[in-house]
């Protein structure tokens, strides 16, 4: 998988491009306006995370270089601002998804790897790991052939995990994932912690290992030991 | 106490005193005038029954001829001529005329042919004063007639110059500082009054400019906190992922993620809040109270099912124009404030009719001033993850709306209630 980021803070880039790196990702970066037209003109990507406010330019504009050379590659927004007008015109002009900063790392690849998905499987496709099978299509999930009764929010939870397997991811990253970045709740983590427990109980019913790691009490961990 | 009536009043105590003092001075000048007329007839009459004396012409004498005594001798030499005013007894018999009338009267002492005498020669002053009274009298009639004429005049005039003023004052108490537009003012050709709007426009913009770059300066400052906070964020969670990293490092790591993710929320609930403000959310549609409201019901299960809350609704299918946007942080602020503030096994009764939105949910009893409840900052508990920015975002949304806000207390049912139509 090829990405291409274009994010004009260096930190910023450096610390994505490192995450999906490890996520074996083939990751290109670019910082200013004219290198990421550059780059998109020359080669092709699969995805482009786009920073819609750089200093020689607007994403808006890639967005529509993208959408003429390569109509295929998958594009995921990102801005500072949080407003709507922008998310419409992004998605308007054929963006895939919209993420707001600041965002979870974690949330970031999981987002990637659903338009991987959405793109290249038209959805159709399976997320593996060991003997649990993720069916996106249907919102389903077997372990060892035999399916799995998952609620809405343990569904989400178990794609979350095998996504960002082997990540430490913070309950924090979790209960935005799950609720909503607009959720101001002091008990959020109590819950994360109950639909730890019903879905680490389901998944060992049906025969699968304990994947799921405590880390301190700062997240948890989806790795297999 | 108006202008008008105080400078009235000054007016008219003046008018009243100089008048007086006129009418004073009017009466004592034309008496002098007329008396002195008086005095010079008297002093002929005089002058002529002396000479008639002297030359043994006959007089017609009205009293009867007295002999002067001794005392009078004494007390005025030959020649003394004394003028004054005196007053006499009239009586007509039978006509029933008794009254004192006022005379002016001339007492002259003469030797004439060797006798002395005192010849009194006498005038009345009743048709003088009566004349004197009725100039007096017109005198103050006209000056009344002038006085109410320009009363008259004064308040019209008024009336028409304080116009614009009037109309100026009223649009300045309507003023608001959110307005966009500048304020418009009755022209007026009074210099005062155009220093005055010229005054009020200077002042009126600057507050508007300022106002608005304060708008902007906390727009601006929320967003810009954004991007070093995506940084500092997305940097911990790297380093989170290093698996060399010992128990005590992580939790050290772990505080100082939980308070970036603090500011970065406070951050961007600030910035929307200067959003809101700014009215940068005005497209608007056709939206379902109902549905939005059962959706948001969903995504907050947890957190009622956790509380043992049960929820029951009355909604009417009525839809409201106005940003999506914002009505859904609305109804999503107001259920996580329902939520957030209840007890266990509590209730939470949502219902909609008539363009009334009314959240009631039981909990403890407010322990602040109701008034501040929307203000921001001011927390009805010290629920750590509360900013206590909630309910200030759902007033703003209904300020920039025109729609009304209101809370109230009910045993232990706290109840907030919105009026979509103002």
């Amino acid at each position: 998988m090829k990405i291409l980021i274009v994010e004009d803070e260096i930190e910023l880039l450096e610390t994505i491009t490192s995450y999906l790196k490890n996520e074996d990702f083939m990751c290109e970066k670019a910082s200013t306006f004219f290198d990421a037209e550059d780059k998109l003109i020359s080669f092709k990507y699969d995805i482009v995370i786009l920073d819609i406010t750089l200093p020689d330019g607007s994403g808006i504009d890639l967005l529509k270089t993208i959408k003429k050379h390569s109509p295929n590659t998958g594009v995921l927004i990102v801005s500072a601002k949080n407003s709507l007008d922008d998310k419409l015109t992004g998605l308007d002009l054929g963006a895939d998804d919209y993420i707001t900063k600041p965002f979870h790392l974690a949330e970031l690849n999981s987002r990637i790897n659903s338009l991987i998905r959405r793109r290249k499987f038209a959805g159709d496709d399976t997320i593996e790991f060991n003997e649990i099978t993720v069916f996106p299509s249907s919102k389903t999930a077997t372990v060892n052939g035999k399916p799995v009764e998952l609620t809405k929010k343990e569904y989400n939870l178990l794609v979350y995990f095998i996504t960002n397997k082997n990540k430490v991811l913070t309950k924090e990253s979790i209960a935005e994932h799950l609720w909503g970045d607009d959720i101001e709740m002091a008990d959020s983590y109590d819950f994360i912690y109950t639909h730890m427990g019903n879905l680490r109980k389901k998944l060992k019913k049906l025969g699968a290992p304990n994947y799921l790691q405590t880390m301190y009490g700062l997240g948890y961990k989806f790795a297999d030991k | 106490m108006k202008l008008i009536e105080r400078t009235g009043r000054t007016y008219l105590f003046l008018s009243v005193i100089i008048s007086l003092l006129f009418g004073g001075i009017l009466i004592f000048v034309l008496t002098k005038v007329m008396n002195s007329r008086l005095d010079e007839q008297l002093f002929y009459n005089k002058e002529v029954i002396a000479k008639r004396i002297k030359y043994d012409i006959p007089l017609t004498i009205f009293d009867e001829p007295v002999e002067l005594n001794d005392a009078e001798n004494r007390m005025y030499p030959n020649d003394t001529v004394i003028y004054k005013d005196t007053l006499i007894l009239r009586a007509i018999k039978g006509e029933g005329v008794n009254e004192f009338e006022k005379y002016r009267q001339l007492k002259a002492y003469e030797t004439l042919h060797g006798t002395r005498y005192k010849i009194v020669a006498r005038n009345s002053l009743v048709r003088n004063q009566d004349f004197i009274w009725v100039i007096v009298l017109s005198t103050f009639i006209i000056i009344l007639l002038l006085l109410t004429g320009l009363w008259i005049l004064n308040t019209q005039i008024a009336k028409n110059i304080w116009k614009p003023f009037n109309t100026n004052l009223d649009r300045l108490k309507n003023f608001s500082i959110q307005d966009q537009n500048p304020i418009e003012l009755e022209p007026s050709n009074i210099d005062e009054f155009k220093q005055l709007n010229t005054s009020i426009k200077s002042l009126t913009q600057k507050l508007q400019s300022d106002f608005n770059n304060l708008k902007e300066f906390s727009e601006n400052a929320s967003h810009e906190m954004q991007t070093p906070l995506a940084i500092m964020l997305s940097k911990i969670e790297l380093l989170l992922q290093n698996p060399e990293l010992k128990r005590e490092q992580t939790l050290q790591l772990q505080s100082i993620y939980q308070a970036t993710k603090r500011l970065s929320k406070l951050s961007k609930t600030l910035l929307l809040l200067a959003k809101v403000e700014n009215q940068q959310f005005n497209v608007k549609e056709e939206i379902s109270l109902k549905d939005l409201i059962e959706k948001q019901l969903e995504n907050y299960e947890d957190f009622i099912i956790n509380k043992n809350i049960t929820v029951t609704t009355d909604l009417s299918d009525k839809t409201i124009e106005a940003n999506s946007m914002l009505v859904d942080t609305l109804i999503s602020n107001l259920l996580s404030n329902a939520i957030k503030h209840n007890v266990q096994d509590g209730k939470i009764e949502i219902t909609y009719y008539r363009d009334i939105l009314i959240f009631s949910n039981t909990g403890k009893p407010l322990q602040q001033n109701p008034e501040n409840l929307f203000n921001r900052f001011k927390k009805a508990s010290n629920l750590k993850d509360s900013l206590g920015l909630g309910l200030s975002i759902v007033k703003q949304i209904c300020d920039v709306n025109n729609w009304n806000l209101s809370y109230a207390q009910e045993d232990d049912l706290h109840q907030i209630s919105v009026f979509f139509q103002s």
